[in-house]
């Protein structure tokens, strides 16, 4: 009887020594999310892609407010989003901070999506209109409903920006499964928002993607640009999987509605 | 002015690469694949052809010798590089060879030597247009006139001057004459074809992994979807808005478009127009693309369109000086 | 240079375009554009060549016979091909001398088109473009079947 009476002890012993490493085990940080591999082994990121929020509007935080055209009423009015940029007011140097309130004055002139001119980076990646992820080894790509815009990320053979462009030029490198992409080659012409935001073309552009669950990606860019900020900044927000039934891209060639726009005070008298 | 750029910037592409020779077998030629186990037809590919679309009126064969062909490209790339007179319209220009941009310049396709890109029907042309189709081609000269003058408006111009779209996409793709270029990238059920003019992004879903469009959903390039066939990628496209016609098409046409790696340097091309509203019988083409050279550099076409506006400004400069030189006559 | 309009993209021998919205060229009228009564000489010093598409346009300071500096801008070719060729905004140094011969805008800006674009030395601009202007080029990816 007394053998049993031990036995009984160790027992015990050992159901609450496994009750405290499952405890133990439990209070550990989960293992970090795996997403599926693509063929060659890397995170896969194919895929349809949207931002979900108001930065399009405004990168930073700020409140509804009127629109740019009356006659569209609350259609057109500012959306109110918190903000995507990290830590506080973005740095303008004074004369770029002038530049950006004359941006916002006449924004509905001077934006240049307005006019259905590409939309830079990283505008381009929280749009309200998705974008397609196709990758390879040798090359990623970021195709944009938007204007039919692109991006070529070189993960091989890559080179400098061999001249300026709207989107960029951009070489990209995995980080176990953070894509890392590093451009610069951008013309001063795209702005960041609709509020008047801007760069040059010092613009230099480090981003971060890196999917978190089967349907988001977390997303974060650096923003250094010496002529136009006193420091590097910091933008993170989530972008999600396109979930509809058969979601793809369709076309949006604005060209075509803009056309009158631009050209319209240059038509002959009576065409 | 003399012939000189030509000479000068250094490259001339005559007569060659080795055409197959009838009667030698050919060498088994394994096609590479992508990781996951698609046949590999990513890179850098040009449609850069002299071959023409149909057969010249004088030509009654269907492929050239050696020295025919040799001859029809120099005489076109002489033809091409050579000065204008100065005074003449043609003069006024910037010179193509200066940028690296003629067609001799580059990779072009020697396309088999074929006298024309339309191998069916077998004259190498065209099948007649149904009465439809002549209607509607009267019907668009008819608008065309009664638009006005190409400079009385920007909707009076090409669509490619008006940076919408232009030949390189299609579909069909066809050769744009110059940056006549194309990025092919695979990844996870989907071929990209990046089309350098006007940085045109086709995407292909392969086996109907996205939701083709309903009938009254019209697009610039269609809707296309892709399935491989053997290792021949076959795209069918339909769902096209008509704005961009192709020879005169309705936006009934179905193009089905045929891709294959044939070896390391060539990616054989192929595509069949069907489009019972404006021929008569469908007709195929076989435009094959060589390997080409990256990078393809972003032509934000409509972002730089400076010739439309520059040409608007201008003529209406001139129609305020017409005006005023009629104000003048009438006063006095 | 001959207008490419027909010749490039469809072949030789073929001239019928069946409508005006066929996207044969990439080029505009460039006889619209620009005025062929209107030739001109223009000497100047590089300011920016913007290397963008459809067409660059060279930035030039011409000094007029008063003396005074004027700015125009010219039209040049599409970048692209050039750049497959190692040609970078680096290539042309700001401050280069070129001699452009070409034909004003219509719009009586100082606008022009370049029919030929040449250095001091007589040289024309581009013939050499890797390694700079007067270097022969690299040539580029042979021609196959």
């Amino acid at each position: 009887m007394r053998t049993g009476f031990r036995l009984l002890t160790l027992l015990a012993a050992g159901a609450l020594a496994v009750a405290s490493s499952v405890l133990l085990v439990a209070q550990a940080p989960a293992p970090a999310y795996r997403a599926p591999r693509a063929a060659d082994g890397k995170a896969n990121l194919n895929g349809i892609w949207q931002a979900l929020n108001e930065a399009e509007w405004d990168i930073e935080g700020h409140s509804a407010a009127p629109g740019r055209v009356q006659a569209l009423g609350a259609e057109d009015a500012v959306v109110p989003g918190l903000g995507i940029v990290e830590g506080g007011p973005l740095p303008y140097l004074p004369a770029a901070a002038a530049k950006k309130k004359a941006n916002f004055d006449k924004r509905l002139a001077s934006d240049p999506v307005v006019k259905c001119y590409l939309p830079g980076v990283p505008r381009a990646m929280y749009l309200p209109q998705p974008f397609q992820i196709i990758q390879s080894q040798k090359h990623i790509m970021m195709a944009f409903q938007y204007a039919g815009a692109v991006r070529t990320i070189y993960m091989a053979d890559q080179t400098p920006a061999p001249a300026d462009s709207w989107m960029g030029w951009s070489n990209g490198k995995w980080e176990g499964d953070t894509l890392v992409v590093d451009s610069t080659g951008f013309n001063d012409l795209s702005w960041f928002d609709r509020a008047g935001n801007f760069h040059s073309d010092a613009l230099h552009v480090v981003e971060r993607i890196t999917p978190v669950s089967a349907d988001l990606l977390n997303y974060e860019a650096t923003i250094d640009d010496k002529k136009v900020f006193s420091r590097p900044w910091k933008m993170s927000m989530p972008i999600y999987r396109r979930k509809d039934k058969g979601a793809r891209l369709l076309e949006f060639r604005c060209v075509e509605f803009v056309e009158d726009l631009i050209y319209g005070a240059l038509r002959k008298q009576g065409r | 002015m003399r012939h000189r750029a030509l000479a000068s910037f250094g490259v001339m592409v005559f007569g060659i690469g080795v055409v197959a020779l009838a009667g030698q077998a050919p060498k088994k030629w394994t096609a590479p694949r992508t990781p996951d186990g698609q046949p590999d037809l990513q890179g850098y590919w040009t449609n850069s052809t002299y071959v023409p679309l149909e057969r010249p009126d004088k030509v009654t064969k269907a492929f050239y010798t050696e020295p025919e062909f040799a001859a029809v490209i120099k005489d076109a790339a002489l033809r091409e590089a050579e000065q204008t007179e100065p005074g003449t319209i043609a003069d006024v220009h910037y010179d193509f060879t200066q940028f690296g941009l003629d067609r001799s310049q580059s990779a072009f396709v020697k396309n088999d030597l074929r006298t024309s890109m339309i191998v069916d029907p077998p004259s190498g042309k065209m099948p007649p247009l149904t009465d439809e189709g002549k209607k509607r081609a009267a019907d668009r000269a008819a608008e065309r006139r009664r638009a006005g003058a190409t400079t009385d408006a920007v909707q009076n111009m090409p669509i490619g001057t008006r940076c919408m779209i232009m030949a390189g996409s299609g579909p069909p793709m066809m050769n744009a004459g110059y940056n006549s270029n194309y990025q092919i990238v695979q990844g996870a059920g989907y071929v990209m074809i990046l089309v350098e003019m006007i940085h045109d992004a086709r995407i292909i879903p392969i086996d109907n992994r996205q939701a083709g469009l309903p009938e009254g959903m019209r697009q610039w390039m269609g809707d296309s979807r892709g399935h491989w066939e053997g290792d021949t990628l076959v795209i069918e496209t339909s769902n096209l808005n008509g704005k961009n016609p192709f020879r005169g098409s309705s936006e009934r046409m179905k193009v089905t478009e045929r891709i294959a790696r044939v070896d390391a340097n060539t990616l054989s091309y192929k595509f069949t127009i069907d489009d019972p509203a404006t021929w008569t019988q469908p007709w195929t083409a076989d435009a094959p693309m060589t390997k080409s050279v990256g990078p393809i550099f972003e032509h934000a076409c409509h972002e730089g369109n400076y010739g439309v506006r520059n040409t608007l400004a201008g003529a209406r400069l001139e129609d305020r000086k017409a005006a005023e030189a009629a104000a003048k006559k009438t006063s006095n | 240079m001959r207008t490419r309009q027909v010749v490039a993209a469809l072949g030789a021998g073929l001239v019928v375009m069946m409508s005006a919205a066929v996207p044969v060229r990439a080029h505009h009228a460039f006889s619209a554009e620009f005025d062929v009564k209107q030739p001109i000489t223009l000497k100047g010093t590089l300011v920016r060549w913007d290397m963008i598409n459809p067409h660059s346009w060279f930035h030039i300071e011409v000094k007029s016979p008063t003396g005074e500096v004027v700015e125009w801008m010219v039209e040049g070719g599409s970048p692209n091909s050039l750049i497959r060729v190692g040609v970078t905004k680096y290539t042309l140094e700001i401050g280069m001398e070129l001699t452009i011969e070409g034909y004003r805008a219509k719009d009586a800006s100082n606008t022009a088109v370049g029919r030929n674009f040449t250095l001091p030395s007589g040289k024309r601009l581009f013939v050499g473009s890797a390694g700079g202007p007067d270097s022969p080029p690299p040539a580029p990816a042979e021609p196959a079947k």
